[in-house]
């Protein structure tokens, strides 16, 4: 398996393990890697948009469903509790966990609070909708806006 | 819906499910891959959401991000 890939497992593994972010130091340590070839593999997984990192380069704003940072779509499941990077993302997390989970978020146009219980076979009956505001051709333009 | 922006297509709950489920249910597997270009289209197009809006190589808003597509 190679170095990227490793890091990528570990990072993901990480995130489900505990629901936050890794450091490089972490990965490095889980992959027995060194941290300096520890961020150069996370520094072509963003070039290759598996990850989003903030401007030091090396901690990660996001691991898609996964936010690094807290945000208004906390995700709770086994006990753990996760931060999603938008509404999508906060049912990708119990699709990616393959887990039953409670989504506790906030409607964007009255904010009033919301919650969710989403089963292995989705979210029950809703009329909740979901608004996407940018084309899915600009999405990178400013991922995280998006 | 978000305020202060202009009004885009909504999606509904079971659509939004189906969206998550087919681009993040293998994320955590040494196999899993971001769904690329084609792929994309051929996923919102299975839920019916389709048109400019959700073609990732679409310039009808004023050009593309460049490189691969989709989170």
């Amino acid at each position: 398996m190679d170095l990227d890939l490793e890091t990528k497992l570990a990072i993901y593994g990480h995130f489900a393990a505990v629901g936050s972010r890794p450091s490089v130091n972490d990965v490095a340590a889980r992959v027995g890697a060194a941290a300096s070839r520890v961020r150069e593999a996370f520094r072509r997984l963003r070039e290759l948009r598996v990850l989003v990192l903030e401007a030091d380069g090396e901690s990660i704003r996001m691991a898609p469903p996964f936010s690094g940072v807290p945000t208004q779509h906390r995700v709770t499941a086994g006990g753990v509790t996760y931060h999603a990077n938008c509404a999508w993302d906060a049912l990708g997390i119990p699709a990616a966990l393959h887990r039953p989970a409670t989504v506790h978020s906030r409607c964007a146009q009255t904010l009033e609070p919301l919650e969710l219980a989403v089963s292995d076979r989705g979210p029950g009956p809703s009329d909740w909708l979901f608004h996407c505001v940018v084309p899915a051709a600009q999405w990178w333009v400013d991922i995280v806006f998006t | 819906m978000a305020t202060g922006y202009p009004l885009r297509p909504l999606v509904r709950m079971d659509q939004l499910w189906e969206l998550a489920r087919k681009w993040y249910s293998t994320r955590l597997q040494p196999d899993s891959r971001r769904p690329q270009p084609a792929e994309m289209r051929q996923i919102f197009g299975g839920l019916g959401l389709t048109g400019d809006f959700w073609d990732p190589q679409s310039d009808a808003f004023g050009g593309t991000a460049g490189g691969p597509a989709a989170c």
